[in-house]
């Protein structure tokens, strides 16, 4: 028996099982997918080495990628996303969503986006304040030391701001605004005073630290090949750091290729007792045991863990009293595009290396200017940059004049891309079928989400905002977005089993602890009960060290 | 550019040969090609087609100061990706947009289009790109990436492909990233301001900007 199962070696998964091995626990994490190392990674192909020309097989995207090829698959990352065909689920034909997956060893924390921003006290109240969701059982101050913990750990690139959306953190320096985005900063603030960008804040090693190279981690080269997988692991994820940092303790054990079915409960004590599994290859069953349970599996697949461990002491599912799990589930708005062109950008300015980053623009609605027909807000991500080669591309124009044009500098050019906060919404939910099962004899999962009217109003602005500040810039808007992906593609889906002070309206209390099963804890981004408009990845960890450390404690104490 | 009418049977065949790597060097190159014969065993386009091709290809990208689309590869770049990349529906549409400009060449010169010299070649296909990538209404209903980074839609979208793909390959190459453009593998830092200066050249790479 283990001390401790983590279900899910992602983003929180990873952290999970560091804090707890690095606690003195005996620590098994369980994979669903294969097993990947640095070898895998696709880093070192030069632009002509790679298939195709970077394009997945047409035919490949139609069979085997009909939900992921609408997000950031390419020929030197197709085997980290998972095939659709394979890995099924269902959805309402007027509902479509986007389930963005990978399933390996470190998840998707190979592929993410690395931004990393800190919730806000705001949006720790904003349950409470607008009446929407559950109301947080913690507030900012409970999780700032631990995301001052997951920062210095992973390594956050970023600047120091002082702003109460968009609390600071232990920051590595950050990657430096251009002189195109310089340009834009001052223009943008200038029209609008409280309004700032900022660089991005990115979980890529800006400059290594010392503890970060003990984990064979080195500093950014600024090759801009991040969802490759990077062989100087310079950004965070499971392989290059969490997991090597669990491993060194000597408690850490990994299994690959097993999916969790369910959690076993045992109504005489009330606790988990372990989980079952089946072999993704073989399909054979399987039986872990141990003291404690974290679920990391990612928001829907915790919570189709937790609905598929129904039994007759919880037949709505395992930590369901409430009815809340799979419920309340949140994306961000996402691809609310505004692309624009500078003709007054610097011309006599260039730049060196590729950054693995942009800049950002921190919420202002309803927080220093009002939204109109919306509580919550957004943020903007994005870039200024001069144009490339591409630039030609699309134009008309051969020969020597289209070669000529592709050499010289473009003009500088921006997008700025709208995150928007999604309300939680008990409607939006997951399900399992009563009919339907995978090729592993598990139930499918089926998704019910969709925009509703906040959404709908806030979209508006986002892209009136957008517009509006590349024209204070100086800039001419090219294109701009008619409305935001389907809900999922922003791939930052969580609230499927939310964090709440009443077990009666959630799943989780302050601790990340089930309330019906006091040995289980939930931190991936189920746990969410809002979801701000920050890239959430920083929170689920900052949650994982936190409720590690709490698990521990109880676990020391006899009290679970 | 290169005067593909003007060739006799001997260049063709030292031409063809290059144009599927055999004249290449050992060594990386060499790997490369073999890489290459791998992926496809047999050409997917006929040599008429694949003369075609080269004669599109050598138009829109020509040799300069640097080398053009036929240096790099292109054309055989281009048909290992009709073999390996595009589907069913794609090949149709690529060799239907290369047939087309063939069809139209014959029609207006009374030439095949890989007949006719460079400079009719480029005074037939300039008009020809402009007409193709003329903007038309939207109908696509493109969602998410897609549509954040699809250009606009155009009055000939066969051509408008065939034409990305032949630009793509070529500033994708080795040739074009050691020459054309600045490509740096691992730059080893971000600098965000140079001064840019006569020599200033365009970086290249995978990236989407």
């Amino acid at each position: 028996m283990f001390d401790a199962i983590v279900v899910g070696s992602g983003m929180s998964g990873g952290m999970s099982a560091k804090e707890l091995c690095e606690r003195g626990l005996k620590v098994l994490v369980i994979e669903r997918g294969r097993k990947i190392t640095p070898e895998d990674y696709t880093d070192g192909l030069r632009p002509w080495e790679v298939p195709n020309a970077g394009m997945v097989p047409e035919e490949d995207l139609a069979r085997h990628y009909k939900i992921q090829k609408d997000s950031f698959i390419t020929a030197a990352t197709q085997q980290y996303w998972v095939k659709d065909d394979e890995n099924i689920y269902d959805t309402p034909a007027d509902k479509p969503f986007a389930w963005v997956r990978g399933y390996h060893l470190g998840g998707r924390s190979i592929m993410w986006g690395r931004q990393s921003y800190r919730l806000s006290p705001q949006d720790f109240e904003a349950n409470a304040t607008d009446g929407h969701g559950s109301d947080w059982p913690i507030r900012y101050d409970d999780l700032a030391p631990w995301y001052s913990h997951v920062e210095k750990f992973i390594g956050v690139a970023g600047s120091k701001e002082g702003l109460p959306q968009l609390p600071d953190g232990e920051f590595l320096p950050a990657f430096g605004l251009n002189d195109g985005e310089l340009m834009f900063k001052a223009a943008v603030e200038k029209a609008f005073p409280t309004r700032k960008v900022i660089p991005g804040r990115t979980a890529n090693l800006s400059v290594a630290q010392p503890h970060h190279e003990e984990l064979g981690r080195t500093s950014c080269q600024a090759r801009s090949l991040c969802d490759r997988g990077c062989s100087y692991g310079a950004y965070h994820s499971s392989i290059s750091s969490s997991l090597p940092a669990a491993q060194r303790t000597g408690n850490l054990t990994i299994v690959t290729d097993q999916i969790v079915h369910s959690v076993i409960h045992d109504p005489k004590t009330g606790k988990a007792t372990g989980v079952r599994t089946i072999d993704q290859n073989t399909k054979v069953g399987k039986t872990y045991e141990a003291k404690v349970v974290f679920l990391n599996a990612s928001t829907i697949g915790t919570a189709q863990i937790l609905l598929n461990s129904k039994s007759e002491a919880m037949p709505r599912g395992l930590a369901n009293s409430s009815d809340m799990v799979g419920r309340y589930l949140m994306d961000h708005l996402f691809a609310l595009s505004t692309a624009g062109i500078f003709p007054n950008g610097p011309a006599d300015s260039f730049y060196h290396g590729r950054r693995p980053n942009g800049l950002y623009i921190p919420r202002f609605r309803n927080v220093t200017e009002a939204g109109e027909g919306f509580v919550r807000g957004y943020g903007y991500q994005g870039g200024v940059s001069r144009m490339g080669w591409r630039t030609g591309m699309g134009q008309p124009g051969i020969g020597a004049e289209l070669k000529a044009r592709a050499r010289k500098l473009g003009p500088w050019f921006s997008y700025i891309s709208g995150f928007g906060e999604m309300l939680p919404n008990p409607g939006n939910r997951v399900t399992l079928s009563a009919t339907k099962t995978d090729r592993w004899g598990i139930p499918v999962v089926e998704v019910n989400c969709e925009h509703g009217p906040n959404e709908a109003a806030m979209t508006k602005q986002v892209l009136a905002d957008g517009k509006a500040m590349i024209e204070a810039a100086g800039g001419i808007v090219v294109s701009q977005a008619k409305g935001p992906g389907d809900p999922g593609l922003a791939i930052h889906e969580m609230g499927t089993a939310c964090m709440g002070k009443d077990p009666k309206t959630s799943v989780l209390n302050k601790y990340n602890q089930a309330h019906d099963v006091p040995n289980l804890f939930i931190t991936d981004g189920a746990a969410m009960a809002s979801s701000g408009c920050q890239n959430p990845s920083l929170t689920y960890m900052a949650l994982s060290a936190r409720a590690a450390h709490h698990a521990t404690e109880f676990l020391k104490a006899g009290t679970i | 550019m290169t005067d593909l009418s003007q060739m006799d049977r001997r260049t063709l065949i030292e031409r063809a040969a290059w144009l599927l790597g055999a004249a290449a060097v050992p060594g990386e190159a060499l790997a490369r090609v073999a890489h290459q014969a791998g992926q496809a065993p047999r050409p997917f386009l006929t040599p008429t087609r694949m003369t075609l091709l080269s004669a599109v290809a050598d138009t829109i990208i020509p040799q300069t100061d640097t080398p053009g689309a036929l240096g790099a590869h292109v054309p055989a770049k281009f048909d290992a990706l009709l073999q390996n990349w595009a589907s069913a529906e794609r090949k149709v549409e690529l060799v239907g947009a290369l047939t087309k400009i063939n069809d139209a060449a014959m029609a207006q010169q009374k030439k095949g289009f890989a007949a006719l010299t460079p400079a009719e070649r480029k005074a037939f296909l300039a008009p020809y790109d402009i007409a193709a990538l003329k903007a038309v209404p939207d109908t696509r209903g493109l969602k998410g990436m897609a549509a954040m980074m699809a250009g606009p839609a155009v009055a000939d979208p066969g051509y408008a492909k065939m034409r990305e793909l032949i630009i793509l390959l070529y500033y994708y190459s080795e040739e074009a990233l050691t020459t054309e453009l600045v490509y740096e593998h691992s730059p080893g830092g971000w600098t965000p301001s140079i001064k840019v200066t006569p020599e200033t050249r365009n970086t290249g790479g995978l990236g989407m900007f």
